[in-house]
């Protein structure tokens, strides 16, 4: 339903983007917090995280999202997801090399959100921490 | 609109149909597609059963799906296959294949709607599941207001002794995309099912379609099972879709069957364990889809795990039939005038 995001740029060591999501992510909402992060992305942010804290639910749509959003942090145009032969094809995948890529990090993350992302299997893509400050740190 | 910009950089029409359905391969000769191009000369039959189904959009003729294997009797495997054509056709009709079709027309435009009408429709595929002596076998399938990507199916598998084979899957995300990606996999896990050793095999087959041919930028939760129907013994694979419930016959505590590995279409090769279960006389199996969970209020309440737990425990003496019903009721009148925004899915196979 409804979804807030905030987001600040902070000093870690290198720049990082911390961007907060309160509320929901579903069906209603994933394309247009894709839409949030381009623009963080043209303006020359690198290393974005996922304040989690205050998300309370996550759908399939928004993992969609999520992986959506690690596209655009790599520099690539992910496919609307919603609409034409592009969303079936064309994203080269690296995890399965076994590559682990840490250019969105996730922290915060609360039980329900948690579940689907690890019984999804889409945790393993996203390196994560329990709060703001471990994750900040830990760059 | 942006999507239909980025489309215009792929390749031309019919070679665009093409690219769409060459990811299909001979799955242990369960089913091979391709598409025939105007003009160009059409390959020899072979010998077994075959379908085809022309694409027309806009009075102009833009190619010939053709579709060969045993897989093509199944009535899933057929609606899928008119469901990719449909799509197709919706595509073209909105100026959304280059060069497949003119400038979108009014006629093309009434036709991309009329074929997007049929897809939503064709999604709500009756699967009457077979008669299994000693088993009560249900099935429920709400679409949501978008077209969309949930499927179930129940069918008897070739093999000594007619095992029970089942699906539940559900795609990320919504929209023509969702729905086409569904489309494929479809006839993908079931011939997979059929063809594979056992659940896991078929859906590691199945996720390395997807990932090699497919580089789907969507993904599918899958829970596949073999049930052998005489000894009452399961075998499930389930990657990233939600826990299954054994509802015991002898009033003792529902469980949920927990292990699984990632979803379809992430990771290459797939790491998933198959789960071994029975189902003794009087058991009953509940598989379901986020939908049922996810449901809304207007108030923006989720009807959640617990509440499905509990109407699953208040009704889990009746008939698989009856559960399923209590259940899809309960969901129902839970997100009574809220249009469902996913689509609900609820299976039941109970043991007498």
């Amino acid at each position: 339903m409804a979804m807030q995001t905030t987001a600040e740029r902070v000093e870690a060591g290198v720049p990082v983007t911390v961007m907060a999501l309160s509320g929901e992510l579903d069906a209603s909402n994933y394309l247009r917090l894709v839409d949030d992060v381009r623009p963080l992305y043209d303006a020359g942010a690198r290393n974005l995280l996922l304040d989690l804290t205050d998300l309370s639910f996550i759908s399939s749509s928004g993992l969609v999202s999520l992986y959506s959003i690690l596209k655009v942090m790599q520099g690539e145009e992910p496919p609307d997801p919603e609409y034409g032969w592009s969303a079936l094809h064309s994203m080269e995948r690296d995890a399965e090399d076994g590559k682990t890529q840490d250019v969105v990090r996730l922290c915060g993350m609360q039980p329900p959100v948690a579940e689907v992302l690890q019984r999804t299997g889409l945790d393993a893509m996203f390196p994560s921490y329990p709060d703001r400050e471990t994750a900040l740190a830990a760059y | 609109m942006r999507s239909q910009e980025r489309v215009l950089t792929d390749t031309a029409g019919p070679e665009a149909i093409d690219a769409i359905l060459r990811p299909f391969m001979r799955l242990a000769g369960e089913l091979a597609v391709r598409f025939e191009a105007p003009g160009s000369t059409p390959a020899a039959p072979g010998d077994g059963p075959r379908l085809t189904r022309d694409i027309l959009v806009g009075g102009r003729f833009l190619g010939r799906i053709v579709a060969e294997g045993p897989a093509v009797r199944a009535r899933p495997v057929a609606a899928s296959l008119e469901s990719i054509a449909l799509a197709i056709e919706h595509l073209a009709g909105a100026g959304a294949l280059p060069d497949a079709t003119a400038a979108a027309d009014a006629r093309s435009g009434i036709e991309a709607e009329l074929a997007l009408s049929r897809l939503q429709q064709r999604s709500i595929v009756s699967l009457q599941p077979p008669d299994v002596a000693g088993y009560d076998l249900a099935g429920y399938y709400e679409p949501a207001r978008e077209v969309g990507g949930d499927f179930f199916e129940l069918f008897r598998l070739r093999r000594r002794g007619r095992p029970l084979g089942m699906v539940i899957a559900d795609v990320t995300g919504k929209g023509i995309a969702a729905a086409l990606l569904m489309a494929f996999a479809r006839p993908v896990i079931h011939s997979a099912l059929q063809a594979a050793p056992g659940p896991a095999d078929a859906l590691r087959r199945t996720n390395r379609i997807l990932v090699d041919e497919l580089h789907t930028a969507l993904f599918i939760t899958a829970l596949v099972g073999r049930l052998d129907v005489g000894t009452g013994r399961l075998s499930i694979a389930n990657a990233g879709h939600e826990p299954p419930l054994l509802i015991p016959g002898d009033g003792g505590p529902i469980s949920t069957i927990e292990e699984g590995g990632p979803m379809l279409g992430m990771f290459s090769p797939l790491d998933l364990t198959e789960i071994q279960v029975e189902l003794r006389p009087g058991d009953k199996l509940l598989l379901y889809t986020d939908g049922v969970t996810d449901a809304l209020t207007s108030t923006g309440e989720r009807f959640g795990k617990e509440r499905m737990l509990a109407t699953v425990e208040a009704a889990r003496a009746s008939s698989a039939t009856d559960l399923v019903h209590a259940l899809s009721s309960a969901v129902s009148g839970f997100g009574e005038g809220v249009l469902p925004a996913d689509d609900v899915t609820i299976v039941a196979v109970g043991r007498h």
